[in-house]
């Protein structure tokens, strides 16, 4: 999941506490999914810089990305 | 540049008489032409009987002209412009004393990016040559530019009416930017500024956002090719969240790719949302607006393209709280829920023992008032047979029987002496 998709997820998630009386069970579980989706989220974060690419159109048509040669 | 200008300026009193009375050059014998010697006789067109031909002659002329002179920028106004229904252009080129037959054909003047106004100041490049059927001197022109920004302006303005009268430049079909991409596709030269700006602007704001070059030729004749390849292999590619097409700041002529119809029906078609920065500040091109957003600077254009981390950072953090918050709140209801319901049992419970209770001094009441002993305290007494069998009347028992009196606290035995009957009022359970 992206992180624009975590992020929704879990707002839908805390409107659903927020508005509806849930069994426990229920709430548990969406409470356990709203912590993994913003797990999710955090490791987007922290994720390693990329190097540049550059997008090439190989001579069979197929596209492909490689490191830009600084 | 300034002293010709200086000179133009001071030439039309100079040369008024001519052009007012067209006289010819100074009257001059055949055979007395300055500087020239008249043709050997013998030669062809020495003496009347040798005289060539007009289509001689101008054949030659055009010989002449065209070995002669290498092509040339020439400058001037452009007067009688007509385009011919086969796309070729026909003008005549002019200043204050002279003017000369030009075209332009249609196959010759691809780099001529607007036809130009009536009266317009241009400079044109081409060859001198003759159009023999009219005898006449003209300008072969193979480029031409306005002097200023006539010219381009032009051009820019009738590409913005074809685009615009498609709706291409509409404000409702600017898609808004994604807030948080994981992937920026950049098409420009991958060894220019822009890509350098860029990717250090990234590189700042977010730096685990992924940043894939597209390679383009951002000027001269090719650009335009180009530019719509790298773009069309971006929109292939599919794996962009959003586009940065654009170079850094150049002369007009250097940008003038971005304005070219092609590149921006290509920005137009991007599937996914496109930044546009061309140039500086000031420069708008056609892909500018054609785009999602306008960015005034490829630097500019970054900071749109992508978020600050430590924004998304807080985001995080603020949904973490908003979470917990919520759960908590759910696990709060759920205890009060649990707390409500335990009071509504134990009162059940409790209204329910209490029933019973009541329901049990009832019936003991009943049953007290009922029970037999309850009767013997009141004077009765309970008689029975040997068998220990109640005797409930007087005809089933005879002198001599052995009957068992109980009485509520003791009993007797009794020999039945007589039996005799008693009237009927008596209830039969009388005992």
């Amino acid at each position: 999941m992206s992180f624009e998709e975590s992020v929704r997820r879990v707002e839908e998630i805390v409107t659903a506490l927020e508005t509806d009386e849930l069994p426990l069970e229920r709430a548990l579980a969406l409470f356990e999914e709203g912590v993994a989706c913003l797990r999710d989220a955090s490791a987007e974060l922290v994720r390693a810089e990329a190097a540049v690419e550059v997008l090439r159109q190989r001579a069979d048509g197929v596209i492909e990305t490689t490191e830009l040669r600084a | 540049m300034t002293r010709s200008r200086r000179r133009s300026r001071a030439e039309p009193g100079v040369h008024e008489a001519p052009e007012l009375f067209e006289t010819p050059p100074r009257a001059t014998g055949v055979a007395e032409v300055p500087g020239r010697r008249a043709a050997p006789p013998g030669d062809p067109g020495a003496t009347p009987s040798s005289a060539i031909s007009v289509g001689t002659l101008t054949a030659v002329t055009r010989d002449v002209l065209e070995g002669s002179f290498p092509p040339l920028w020439v400058r001037g106004e452009v007067v009688s412009f007509k385009q011919h229904r086969n796309g070729h252009w026909y003008f005549t080129l002019k200043d204050q004393e002279a003017q000369i037959r030009c075209v332009a054909w249609a196959t010759e003047r691809r780099r001529i990016i607007a036809a130009p106004d009536e009266g317009m100041a241009v400079v044109v490049y081409g060859n001198l040559t003759m159009y023999a059927a009219r005898g006449d001197v003209q300008l072969r022109v193979f480029a031409m530019e306005g002097v200023g920004d006539g010219l381009w302006r032009k051009a820019f303005e009738q590409t913005r009416a074809i685009l615009g009268a498609e709706g291409l430049l509409a404000v409702e079909r600017k898609r808004p930017l994604p807030p948080f991409p994981r992937c920026v596709a950049v098409v420009t030269s991958a060894d220019g500024a822009a890509l350098h700006d860029i990717v250090a602007v990234v590189r700042r704001r977010c730096p685990m956002t992924r940043v894939v070059v597209a390679h383009a030729t951002v000027q001269g004749d090719g650009a335009p090719r180009s530019l719509r390849g790298a773009l069309a292999r971006v929109a292939r590619w599919g794996c962009a969240d959003v586009v940065i097409v654009g170079r850094g700041g150049g002369s007009r002529e250097d940008l003038w790719a971005f304005n070219d119809e092609g590149v921006a029906r290509a920005v137009a078609a991007m599937p996914v949302p496109v930044i546009a920065a061309v140039g500086h500040e000031l420069d708008v091109s056609l892909c500018d607006l054609v785009a999602d957003f306008r960015a005034a600077t490829p630097s500019a254009a970054a900071e749109a393209a992508v978020p600050l981390a430590s924004d998304m950072a807080r985001m995080v953090r603020r949904w973490q709280r908003s979470l917990c918050e919520a759960a908590e709140a759910q696990m709060t209801g759920a205890r009060r829920r649990l707390t409500t319901a335990a009071e509504v049992v134990a009162t059940a419970a409790a209204r329910f023992t209490d029933d019973r209770r009541r329901a049990l001094a009832a019936h003991g009441g009943r049953l007290q008032a009922l029970s037999p002993l309850a009767t013997l305290g009141r004077g009765f007494a309970m008689v029975s047979d040997e068998h220990g069998a109640a005797v409930t009347a007087g005809a089933r028992i005879a002198p001599g029987d052995l009957l068992t009196l109980r009485f509520r606290d003791a009993q007797a035995q009794a020999r039945v002496e007589r039996v005799a009957p008693v009237s009927p009022a008596v209830p039969e359970d009388g005992t």
